[in-house]
This record gives structure tokens, sequence and C-alpha cells, in this order.
């Protein structure tokens, strides 16, 4: 067992961990934040990706000790957030989820395409989210909702880098 | 009475999305019980192998579980009533023989999954290893080491589907041409895996199993049967379930032993599949073999086709149909949309050293929609036509139909020619021809291809009768009830998992009720709290769903007319349901204020009429051999003939289902079948090597459609309404997946055509290609 100290979604939270406990693991059943999910558990599907220290990271690839004194992000927080909130509005309005599974991941890499200004065109944003499985929608709306979410932060951000 | 805003027609937004928005979607695995063990199975390394011992330490027991050590449980068995089926017993825990890689031969518990499989490592297995059978042209007939010995043979079952005159086409023709035709072995690759939760409720004297399934009425039939308990000690929850298309609409050795462990043990018992026992264990699809001659006359008119199929459908049967209906679709369906008159299909479906083949978005189909659009587009080249007007030629036409193809499917109504017309406007077909006409810049070749298909949906009790079906899933149920303050539950025995039934069937009951969706909650998979129904499969669910609902509604809807005419001092006759109340010749009465007279104030009652708003129906359409969606796809492909990698450029659907109860969710469920299907086309193979070990056991190797190489999908609509269902409605939920491998591989062969070279294999890989204009330039190369 390990002891570990991780700030996830802004509460300092401290456990012992035994080492090849999976971030994802650590988060599902011992933090129950099930709303990160499991879809190949090798870094392939994108199902599980959470903010690592405000970078995105596949978390069934990341040992829960190898997060001690750094902040996570799950799908759970992300309160007040602007991107997340226009994502979750245009994911809605244009259909772009159906099963639910991918959903999550596929909002906390399209905020961080939205902020890495990596999302201006179709062509960028299925690039971006090349690392993404969906295996419902085939992905036409999940584009268009997160073009449209970059439009509507683009609009209120104008000066935004 | 109908709304349009929320009425069936409306686009109306879904009410599951807000919970997966949030990340607070309910997952098999995310349902957390105190004690609960996980369990990793043992499994085989050998595709073939007698089992001689398994090694339990003293230490182990009590936590390893070998066949014996689970009395309770019956080898799963398929009953058909089709004659000439042979059916394996197929013990839930292997016993004297493991017959695919990946069959379970133990489980192992233990507090968590790491832990479950360092047990499952320990466990050492004595095999004696036999030779593997994995060409099932080949060894259909025998192989040096059986898979199932007292069959003689490797053989399911063999039959024909035959009408007209075969023999007389062939001397008839003008023009013959043959073509093999392969379609790979694929997974259904649901994001989320199967997973199985599993605990005894004492109070209640039952066994709750939560499981990711898409049929969990039929799950607890299976359960009692093979753990032969009765029906009522076993509840079955499919609560969010992260895709299926079809694999998890069979029952699986994992739930009877999870559901045996759970009774057995004191502590409740979980198994989350990961993706490698996914690709390894769960159903497997496709895997066809084709051998198409069409014999026709010089304009390109088909006068008979003559086929052999062959199904490599793995060691065992799935239960409740058994392998046979993948192989008997394709027979069945291959004629497609075509006026053929004579037609003969010999078909085999073959046991194999593999993963059991269950059903899988299209079921048979996308095989037969492959084969023949590929034959008919080869016809049309031998004739030196567009493959576009011979197609359509060849079609049934409107005034044709109902019309009963030489395969035996009644096509209820469309017009299919105009799919043909509207899918090559979509993509605009002269534009191409003439981008072709200049060449690329960068040498790549472009090439354009249709294919058509129509699709039997909501199909009842008479398709499955002649099936010799074990169980006949000709019907589905709705239990409405309006709660004392009138908001409104219905009960479905359907299963949701991304079909957004939560949303449309809502829609139908505000349309029966006048009842705004928002306070209308649709509660499904549980058979605790819905009547039995068969579950979501075979593009069913808003027909047979649907139309149970409309039923019951009405009888709502009846009753609530009666109480409130009661109210208003009025007759019946004169009042309606709508905008949340019963309107009558003068004023209204809330449904509210009905619900609490019906519930809370009997002394409001009219005389004979009883309390609670409580009505329960069940729904089989007018004609129980379904309702016919058709679609015509087309594909642009950019094909680079030095490396053989192949760009879609642009996609299109043109195709009519009937009434749509919610276009939005209509596209998304084509858009989402498309991709599948690109994926058949392009990316997904299971392949096994000699020895029967099946080579992807990751995403990486196998490889799912990625939104970076796919164009957007354009759709057009076709509006044909059913006359034998609700509304007009046709199933729709698989369509999309049927035809994409036929379009692409006839858009692969139009912009392959000056090399002379084709591919009729899928998945369409660089590799295959790269071997097809091999072929075609030393074929042109000889003198």
């Amino acid at each position: 067992m390990t002891a570990i100290r991780v700030r996830i979604n802004g509460g300092e939270v401290a456990d012992d961990v035994p080492p090849r406990l999976s971030l994802a693991d650590f988060l599902r059943e011992r933090r129950n934040l099930t709303g990160t999910h499991l879809g190949c558990e090798h870094g392939v599907c994108g199902a599980c990706t959470v903010l690592v220290d405000g970078e995105p990271a596949r978390s069934c690839l990341t040992l829960a000790v190898a997060c001690d004194e750094r902040a996570v992000e799950t799908i759970e927080g992300f309160a007040g957030d602007p991107v997340i909130a226009a994502l979750r509005r245009t994911f809605h309005q244009r259909h772009a989820l159906q099963c639910g599974y991918c959903t999550p991941a596929m909002l906390i890499t399209a905020r961080d395409l939205i902020l890495r200004q990596r999302a201006g065109s179709e062509r960028e944003i299925r690039d971006g989210l090349a690392g993404n499985i969906c295996r419902c929608t085939g992905y036409t709306n999940i584009v268009t909702a997160i073009a449209e979410a970059a439009n509507e932060i683009a609009k209120e951000a104008p000066n935004a880098q | 009475m109908p709304n349009d805003q929320y009425g069936v027609g409306a686009s109306l937004l879904r009410k599951e999305d807000d919970r997966h928005l949030h990340g607070r979607g309910q997952f098999v695995p995310d349902i957390k019980l105190p004690g609960t063990m996980d369990v990793a199975f043992v499994r085989s390394p050998h595709a073939h192998a007698r089992i001689r011992s398994i090694a339990v330490a003293p230490e182990l027991r009590g936590r390893v579980f070998t066949a014996p050590d689970l009395p309770r449980i019956k080898p799963i068995r398929i009953t058909s009533h089709a004659t000439g089926t042979k059916a394996p017993a197929w013990p839930p825990l292997a016993t004297d023989k493991a017959r695919y890689v990946g069959e379970a031969i133990a489980a192992c518990i233990a507090p968590s999954r790491g832990e479950a499989e360092d047990l499952a490592n320990a466990v050492a297995v004595d095999f004696e290893v036999l030779d593997a059978v994995v060409d099932a042209p080949r060894d259909m007939h025998g192989s040096r080491h059986l898979i199932h010995e007292q069959w003689g043979d490797n053989l399911y079952v063999e039959r024909v589907v035959e009408g007209g005159d075969i023999e007389a086409a062939a001397r008839a023709a003008e023009i013959t041409v043959t073509r093999q035709f392969r379609m790979q072995r694929q997974s259904g690759a649901p994001l989320e895996g199967r997973a199985v939760l599993a605990y005894r409720d004492h109070r209640l004297d039952e066994v709750v199993v939560y499981a990711s399934t898409q049929t969990p009425h039929t799950l607890r039939v299976a359960l009692g049967e093979f753990l032969d308990i009765e029906a009522r000690c076993i509840r079955v929850v499919a609560p969010d379930v992260g895709g299926g298309f079809g694999p998890k609409a069979r029952l699986y050795p994992e739930e009877i032993i999870l559901a045996a462990l759970a009774l057995q043990l004191d502590h409740p018992v979980r198994w989350v599949e990961d993706r490698g026992e996914h690709l390894l264990t769960a159903a497997h699809t496709r895997d066809h073999h084709y051998k198409v001659t069409a014999y026709a006359d010089r304009q390109g008119r088909i006068l008979g086709v003559d086929a052999e199929i062959v199904v490599d459908a793995g060691a065992y049967g799935l239960w409740p149909q058994g392998p046979y209906q993948e192989a008997a679709m394709a027979a069945r369906n291959l004629p497609g949309p075509y006026t053929i008159a004579n037609y003969r299909a010999r078909h085999y479906t073959v046991a194999t050293n593999k993963a059991p083949l269950g059903p899988y978005r299209g079921v048979g189909r996308p095989g037969a929609c492959f084969a023949i659009e590929r034959i008919v587009d080869e016809v049309a080249r031998a004739v030196g036509r567009d493959p576009v007007e011979v197609r359509a030629e060849n079609m049934v036409r409107s005034e044709e139909m109902p019309f009963t193809t030489v395969g035996g499917m009644r096509l209820d109504n469309g017009d299919y020619k105009e799919s043909v017309r509207l899918c090559a406007e979509l993509l605009d077909l002269p534009g191409i021809r003439a981008r072709q006409q200049k060449g690329e810049p960068d040498g790549r070749l472009v090439g354009i291809g249709f294919a058509a298909f129509a699709e039997q949906t909501a199909h009842g009790a008479a398709e499955f009768v002649a099936r010799g079906a074990a169980i006949i899933p000709g019907f589905e149920s709705c239990t409405a009830r309006i709660l004392p303050d009138g908001s409104v539950v219905l009960m479905v025995g359907i299963q949701s998992h991304g079909q957004g039934l939560e949303t449309t069937l809502s829609q139908i009951a505000a349309h029966e009720l006048g009842i705004d969706p928002a306070r209308i909650s649709v509660r499904h998979g549980d058979t605790e709290s819905t009547a039995f129904g068969f579950g979501t499969f075979a593009s069913r669910s808003m027909v047979m769903s649907g139309g149970a609902v409309a039923r019951a509604s009405r009888m709502l809807r009846d009753k609530l007319c009666r109480i409130g005419a009661h109210l208003l001092q009025c007759d019946p006759a004169q009042v309606r349901c709508a905008e949340g109340a019963v309107l009558g010749p003068q004023g209204s009465v809330s449904i509210a204020e009905i619900a609490l007279v019906a519930h809370l104030r009997m002394d409001g009652l009219p005389p004979g009429v009883d309390p609670l708003l409580d009505a329960t129906a069940t729904y089989e359409p007018a004609i129980g051999t379904g309702v016919f969606s058709y679609a015509t796809h087309g594909a642009v492909v950019a094909v680079d003939p030095e490396t053989g990698f192949i760009d879609l450029l642009d996609f299109a659907v043109a195709e009519d289902c009937g009434t749509m109860v919610n276009p939005m969710i209509v596209e998304g469920q084509i858009r989402g079948g498309v991709v599948q299907g690109i994926g058949t086309a392009l990316y997904e193979e299971i392949p096994y090597d000699e020895a029967g070990q099946p080579l992807t056991g990751t995403l990486a190797d196998y490889l799912v459609p990625g939104a970076a190489e796919l164009p957007a999908i354009k759709i057009g609509h076709l509006h044909t309404p059913a006359a034998a269902t609700e509304y007009g409605m046709k199933g729709m939920g698989e369509g999309g997946a049927v035809a994409p491998p036929a379009a692409i591989a006839n858009a692969v062969r139009d912009a392959l055509a000056s090399i002379g070279a084709e591919v009729n294999e899928t998945p369409i890989t660089p590799r295959r290609v790269m071997a097809a204009i091999r072929k075609a330039r030393e074929a042109a190369a000889q003198p």
C-alpha cells in the first residue's frame, strides 16, 4: 500500500492504495465517481479520459500512485465551467449521445479541444476526437455539437487565446 | 389530439441525455453493494482440447469454482423446431473439452478484479490439445477431430431456399456472372462490455441479477431453466446498458455462473468483462462465405441467382435461437429488393473452434446485401451499363407491392427506385462522373458505388414460426399507469440502450393522452416492474413496444374520458383528452383531478367504473411477416493505387422507414448504423490462425471506426407509412449497418475499373486492395 494525497474535483483526498491500482479503479471503486467509464482498459477507446493537472489523461493507464500531489478532474466536477456547460447544451440539442457510455469522456476531450483552439473546423474536430471511440452515433452529431459549443464560447470570449 | 411539439413526428430532445451528460448514468459496474466479490474466469487458451484435469490448490478451495463446485447449473440447451438442426449441449463451465479460445473453465472470486485475476492465473489446467477446425467450407463435412464427436460431421444444419426454375434461367441467360464473396468475422463491440452483478435477497426470496443485457425477461426465463429455479425467485435488471447491437440479446454462460454463485454464497458477486474477454467470447458475427452466379439478359435483367452460402458459426449455438438464423436469413434475403424470379440458395451453418456467432445489427443481411449488390454491379458491367440504371430496373415497382420475393420475403410497400435516384442525387452522381473524367492531381482513383436493400423489421409470430424458432418474440407489452397526481408511468418489456425509447415511448403516450412527455416516465429493463416482453433487437421496439404503449394509453384515455365526462356532466362521446385535461363542450377537468378521483376520492367515480388508472396491453402488428424499411446507400471513395489506402469522401443514405415518431432519433440511428457498416466494410476483422487462435485481442488491433476517418453522413427521407402498424411506423434500427459494405465495395470497384481490379472480401483493407490490383495487373500482362 502506498499513501497518496490527490485533489479530486477540488477536494483533498488521502488514501492508501496498492501500487498497481489504476486511477480509473481508484476513482470508480474507492471514490464512487462512476462517471469515468472503462471501455478497453488499454488506452485506445478514451472512455476513461479525465484531467490530471488540467491535461486529458487515460485514467485506465494512469496509476493512482502517480497522481500523488496532483489534481484530478472528472465529469462529476467542472462545476461552473462554461465550456462543459455549453457542450452539455449542444450535445443535448444535437442528439450527440445515444447509450451515453462514451459521453463523459467525450465532453472532457471536447472541452480540451475548444480551450486549445483546436475545434475551428470539422477536420480539426474529427482529428481531435481520434482518441475517443463512440460506437453509437457515427460521430456526425458529436462533431456538430462541438463546433456549435466552440462558436458559442468564441462569441462569449472573443479575446481569449 | 396530436401535438406537434411532442407527439408522434416531433423531434423531441431526449429524456435520457441529462444523466449521461453529468456522468450519472447507472451501468452495471457503477452499482455498489457491500461485500461484493469480483469474479474472474479461467478460460481455455486452446481452440480445441480435452481437459484432462484442473488443479486447484487446497488453499484456493472456496475461491475457485469448477463445474462440479456449482452442481445446480445445467447445460445450456437450444430447442429448434426446424428440421435437420443439430444443437449441442453447452456446459457453462467446460467439463471434458474446450471448444474455442476463451471458453470458461473455472470462476475465481476475490475482493477486487485484479486479485480475482491473480487467482485465475494460479489455476493449472492439463489439456490434451486437438486439431482445431477453423476453415468452415473445408471442414464442414468432417475433420480429423470433430468438434461435437457424436455428430459425425461439423454441420449444424444445411438447407436450400429455392423458387422458380434456376436451371431454366441458366439456359435462357445471355450473360452469366459468377463471383465469390467473403465477409470476415467481427465483433459487435459495444463500448461497454458485458457485466453481471448478482446477489441474493433473502427477504424477497429471490436472486437479483443485474446484467448488461438487451433482453432481461428472456434472461430470467433462461436462468430459471438452467438453474432449475422458479421465475418468481429471479429478478433481472438491465440498468443503463452501454450499447448492445445484438450481442447482448443472447444468454451467456457468465450470467448463469454469476447467478449460481450468488445462490450458493452469502455475498454479492460481480463480473465485469474486459475488452480482451469481449473480443474473445462475446458473440461474434458475420463470417460468411458466398459463391453466387447471376443469370441475366443482355439488358442486365436478372433472370436467376444461384448461391451457395457457408456461415462459420463457431463452437456452440447461443440461447435462445441457436446458430441457425444467420445463414437462413442471408439465404432468404439475398434476392433483396429485386423481382428475380428464379433462385436457389444452398446454405450451410458450420461448427468451428471459434467463439459462438450471434446477432449483430443487420443479422445475416449485411452479407446477403454484399453478395447481391456486388453481383448486380458485375451484371451491369458485363452488359456495359451503369449499375444505377440496372439496379433500378431490376427492383420491385411500387405498384407490384405487396410483393413476395423469390426468397419468401413479403415486401409491403415503398418506392425502391426513388431511393436509388435520391441517393444518386445526394452524392451528385454526374459531378462525380465528371471528376472521374478529369482525374485526380494526386493520382488517386475516385469511385462511386451504391447498394440497396429492403429490411424486414418488427416481424411477429408468422416469421418466427416459419423459422422454427425456439421462442416466438411476436409481441410486446406495456402497463400504463396514471398515479394519484396525474403523472404517468409506462412500464414496458423492452430495453433501451441508446435508442432513446424513454423519449419516443413517452411521445406516443403523450400523443394518445394529450399529456406533456415531461410528466411521463418510462420504466424498462426490470422484470420486477414490467410485464413480460422480449427486449430490444430485430428493429422491433418502436413498432412493437410503441404499439403496446399506444393501446394501453388508449385504454386509459377511454377511462379518463368516462370519468371526465361524469365530472363535467356530459356524455363521454362529447369529450377528448388534450392539454393535460379532458375537454368537454363546456369546461374541462384536468388529468390530475381525474387521477385524484380514481385513487383518493372514489365517490366521484361514475357508476360502474372501477378505481385506478392502470392498463396493461400487448401488441402484435397486423402482419406477422414484418414491415419493410428500405434504403439505397451510396459511397464515394478515393483509392490510392500505390498503397491501397481508401479515403471515404462521402456517404449518403436515401431511406424510408414509414412514419417517424422522432426524426432526430431516426437519423441518429441511421448514422450510427452506417458507421458500424463502414467498420464492417473497411476495418473490423477477427482473424483466427490455423490453430484457432484469434489474432485481435485489443482495440489497437481490432479497429472500430473513429471520427477522423469518416465523412459526415448525408440522409434523405422518403415516407411510405406501413399499413399494418400503429401510425404507419416501420422499424429501422439495423438498416444503417446493412448496405455500407456493399456500397463501399462497389465504389472501390468503380474506382479500380480502369485497372480491372475488384475486392470481394470485407474488410477492404489496403493489403486486400493491393492484392487485387496486383492480380489484375498480372492478368492484364498475360499474353
